[in-house]
């Protein structure tokens, strides 16, 4: 099995003079679960699309799981797209197995290993229900089984936490995991980033058809300064002067007319400053704390701060 | 190869549950025994049909009676020619045939061919009695016994209080409550509704029309009046009409000093037609029933290709159109090649349609087994006169030939809608081009080797209809060979273009697109 399961190489992807997808060149190794990130119309979709073969790229090389096509190996690959839907007359287990066969699953195969999927992710009472008689989210838990039944080497799912409740959110963010755990690469895209800091090995952040970030989640959080927020009375000159801290600012005022009333202060240090050395110095200096907290960045912020001003851009157009 | 047929099972197994299909099976049963059970239950249960007659010129009840007898006779006749075809020792529908030695061959010819002098010599011969009497000895041994049928039209006596000899118009006023069902007539202690009032005015004699007089236009309500709220049962005024207008023929030849007797004998003096086939054996060239159904059953068979094809393509269409709207394509490309999809879709569907196509003829042979009547009888020779001709194998090549050609159409437009009402527009052009085959059908029946049928069989979108419709015909060589040839090549060319619009169409969404990108799509290079 080569190192990488997917190499993209500068791919390109215009409809007219619109650049859904602008020059995204990314690598994801074997075994891992890589988020695919990025505001609506980012061209998440367009670039699954074009790995999976179904678009062609005007420009650029894609190399999946060894070959130039993913036609070639399709039977390796599962997929769901983004927009689920489901033939509305067959019976549950029936379309699982189906889409497996349709991946080379030996029929009776297909459909022991249907029934099972059903029993471990709690619709085993669906199994002989129509799709039609399901419920939305339900429906959509049934195309991700049966995107993923045969077992295939690299998954890819498109938004598949879109339209789950909580309950079932953490259901598929159990399958996935799991499928890692069996040696299965998961690629998901989703703009919901909590999925994304829980899961992910790795990510992939793009907006507007360009690759804005790709790396590991420590890699993220070193993007955007980490922050501690302070609570105190005194001056807290000393603490600026520190080194590693980039800039202080205050939150909130001392209420006006309280002796010994604190302000809140964000400070943002850099990943050399350790925050108990700055607890010392308060110490050192007398600066008497109502509050410290240090805080990672969340993904959410790094996003906003990434993509924050494209976003709303796109938005507005 | 794998993939196409998984594809194909799965639409074969999703179309056979769906209730259309049950639908489209069950038709074609249902309307046979309904043609043919309530035909006769029809036919039996008419009840029997209550007139009035009113003759204030006292010269043409006898007339009318005789016409009403004679309708009766008529219809005995005709049960008694079923009869005998039902229950004689050997039928056998080849040899139907003019030449054949025996009297009730003769009868049956002539019921066939010319009723009216049958009925007469029937008639003049004695009617049913003779006939059973002659007929018996032909009959297989445990044939059940002939039922007449009963009598259809009843005189029924005037209501009480109706003066006979009063002012038409007046007779007609008293009357409108019987004539319009709100009165019952009492007839033998039953009440029972007035079918029909004939009514003959004292001078009905000044309305008789003669050739060479001035051609007026008749007043209403002139000559015999006939009231009645049925306009569909035109039995009982034209039997009528037919034996009034004999009897006042008759009362013509007599004031022309002409003998009605030699009138008779001169009317029922004919000369026979063979009709004969010159493309048969010496010997074997009489054209029977069955010849004549051989050369009509390819309109049957057309009409039949018609059916199914549309019933096919729609579902292939709408069947496409689900998958594009669901998205459930997306999922499918992932698996399969587009080709792969297409090729599945054809062959599944195409299998249903055989399935239907192979359940109608298994019905209608089920039927054929287990109807003991004439018309089924009938049936069965017709279905022999199928089974020894090519007919069939004809028809299964061209309904495939024209399922792939339609449905490689139909898929490409499937592909490039996301709804049923965006594919209603590009289907339009298409079902214009189907129904051609279907108007000029009894056409080509009629003349199979013409100049249309010829130019129609070579334009490979009619191919498939004309040529079986010209099957039974034995078409030049060179057409048979050249159209199928060039058949089997524009299904192919358009599987290929259809296949190309297929791959590129099945992703699309928005709006259908216009002529320029269907010819770009064309154009593609994959």
């Amino acid at each position: 099995m080569p190192e990488n399961v997917l190499e993209l190489n500068r791919v390109c992807k215009r409809y007219g003079s619109f650049h859904a997808v602008d020059d995204i060149s990314f690598a994801i190794p074997a075994g891992s679960i890589y988020g695919f990130l990025g505001p609506n119309g980012a061209g998440k979709t367009t670039t699954l699309r074009m790995v999976l073969d179904i678009l062609k790229p005007d420009s650029g090389s894609i190399q999946i799981l060894g070959h130039t096509s993913a036609l070639h190996v399709r039977h390796r690959i599962g997929y769901l797209p983004e927009e689920k839907g489901l033939y509305k007359k067959m019976r549950v287990w029936a379309i699982i197995s189906y889409f497996a066969t349709l991946k080379g699953m030996h029929r009776r195969d297909a459909r022991t290993r249907a029934f099972e999927l059903l029993e471990q992710y709690g619709l085993k009472d669906y199994a002989e229900a129509r799709v039609e008689s399901l419920s939305k989210g339900m429906g959509q838990k049934v195309q991700v089984l049966s995107a993923v039944a045969h077992r295939p080497e690299l998954v890819i799912l498109d938004e598949p936490f879109s339209g789950l409740d909580p309950v079932n959110q953490q259901v598929l963010e159990q399958l996935i995991r799991d499928m890692a755990a069996a040696g299965q690469t998961v690629i998901f895209s989703t703009h919901i980033m909590q999925h994304a800091e829980r899961l992910c090995d790795r990510m992939l952040l793009i907006a507007k058809g360009r690759k804005i970030f790709d790396g590991t989640l420590d890699d993220v959080h070193a993007i955007i300064p980490r922050r501690v927020i302070l609570g105190c009375s005194g001056d807290i000159a000393p603490l600026r002067a520190t080194p590693g801290v980039i800039a202080a600012s205050q939150l909130e005022a001392p209420e006006p007319g309280r002796p010994g009333a604190s302000a809140l202060w964000e400070l943002q240090i850099d990943e050399h400053l350790d925050p108990q050395q700055l607890l010392q110095r308060c110490f050192e200096h007398g600066i008497a704390l109502t509050r410290f907290e240090h805080t990672q960045p969340s993904l959410h912020d790094v996003f906003v701060h990434l993509v924050g001003s494209d976003a709303r851009e796109h938005v507005l157009r | 190869m794998r993939m196409i047929l998984l594809i194909a099972l799965r639409e074969y197994a999703e179309n056979v549950k769906t209730k259309g299909f049950w639908a489209g099976i069950l038709l074609f049963p249902v309307i046979l025994v309904a043609v043919f059970f309530f035909q006769t239950l029809l036919s039996q249960s008419t009840p029997t049909r209550h007139y009035l007659l009113i003759d204030q010129s006292g010269q043409y009840a006898e007339a009318v009676a005789a016409g009403i007898r004679q309708e009766q006779q008529r219809r005995i006749f005709q049960e008694f020619i079923n009869y005998v075809v039902e229950n004689r020792r050997d039928a056998n529908p080849e040899q139907t045939s003019a030449g054949a030695g025996d009297q009730i061959d003769r009868m049956i010819d002539d019921a066939g061919t010319d009723e009216v002098a049958a009925l007469d010599e029937w008639l003049a011969s004695g009617g049913l009695e003779f006939a059973l009497a002659m007929a018996a000895p032909y009959l297989r041994q445990n044939a059940p016994p002939f039922e007449a049928p009963r009598e259809q039209f009843l005189s029924a006596p005037l209501p009480a209080g109706i003066d006979p000899q009063a002012r038409p118009d007046v007779i007609v006023d008293q009357l409108r409550p019987w004539l319009s069902g709100e009165r019952l007539l009492e007839v033998e202690g039953e009440p029972g509704p007035l079918f029909a009032l004939i009514l003959i005015p004292a001078d009905v004699n000044g309305s008789i029309q003669r050739p060479g007089a001035a051609l007026t236009p008749p007043a209403p309500g002139s000559g015999i009046q006939y009231w009645a709220r049925n306009l569909t049962d035109t039995r009982l005024p034209a039997a009528i009409e037919r034996s009034i207008n004999a009897s006042i023929r008759a009362n013509e030849f007599a004031a022309r000093n002409v003998d009605i007797n030699v009138v008779r004998e001169v009317q029922r003096t004919r000369l026979p037609m063979s009709r004969l086939d010159p493309s048969k054996a010496q010997g074997e060239e009489a054209v029977s029933v069955a010849d004549t159904f051989r050369q009509w059953a390819p309109v049957g068979f057309v009409y039949l290709m018609f059916i199914s094809l549309m019933q096919s393509v729609q579902y292939l269409l709408s069947n496409t159109i689900e998958e594009k709207s669901n998205r459930i394509i997306e999922v499918l490309l992932a698996s399969v090649t587009p080709l792969e999809l297409m090729m599945g879709k054809l062959v599944g569907i195409g299998l249903s349609g055989i399935t239907t196509i192979a359940a109608w003829l298994g019905t209608f042979f089920l039927f054929i087994a287990f109807y003991p009547a004439s018309e089924a009888e009938l049936l069965a020779q017709f279905f022999q006169v199928l089974l020894s001709s090519d007919l069939i194998p004809w028809f299964v090549f061209y309904f495939l030939a024209g399922y792939a050609l339609y449905a490689g159409i139909f898929l490409a437009i499937g592909s490039l809608c996301n709804t049923l009402k965006e594919a209603q527009s590009l289907m339009m052009p298409m079902m214009m081009v189907l129904i051609v085959p279907l108007v000029t059908m009894t056409f080509i029946a009629q003349d199979p080797n013409g100049p249309v049928a010829r130019i129609m069989s070579w334009i490979p979108l009619f191919t498939p209809f004309t040529m079986m419709n010209r099957a039974a015909a034995q078409p030049p060589l060179i057409d048979v060979v050249g159209t199928t040839g060039m058949l089997l090549l524009s299904i192919l060319l358009v599987l290929w273009l259809s296949g190309k619009i297929f791959r590129q169409g099945v992703l699309r969404t928005g709006q259908p697109p216009r002529i320029v990108e269907i010819i770009r799509m064309l154009r593609h290079k994959h």
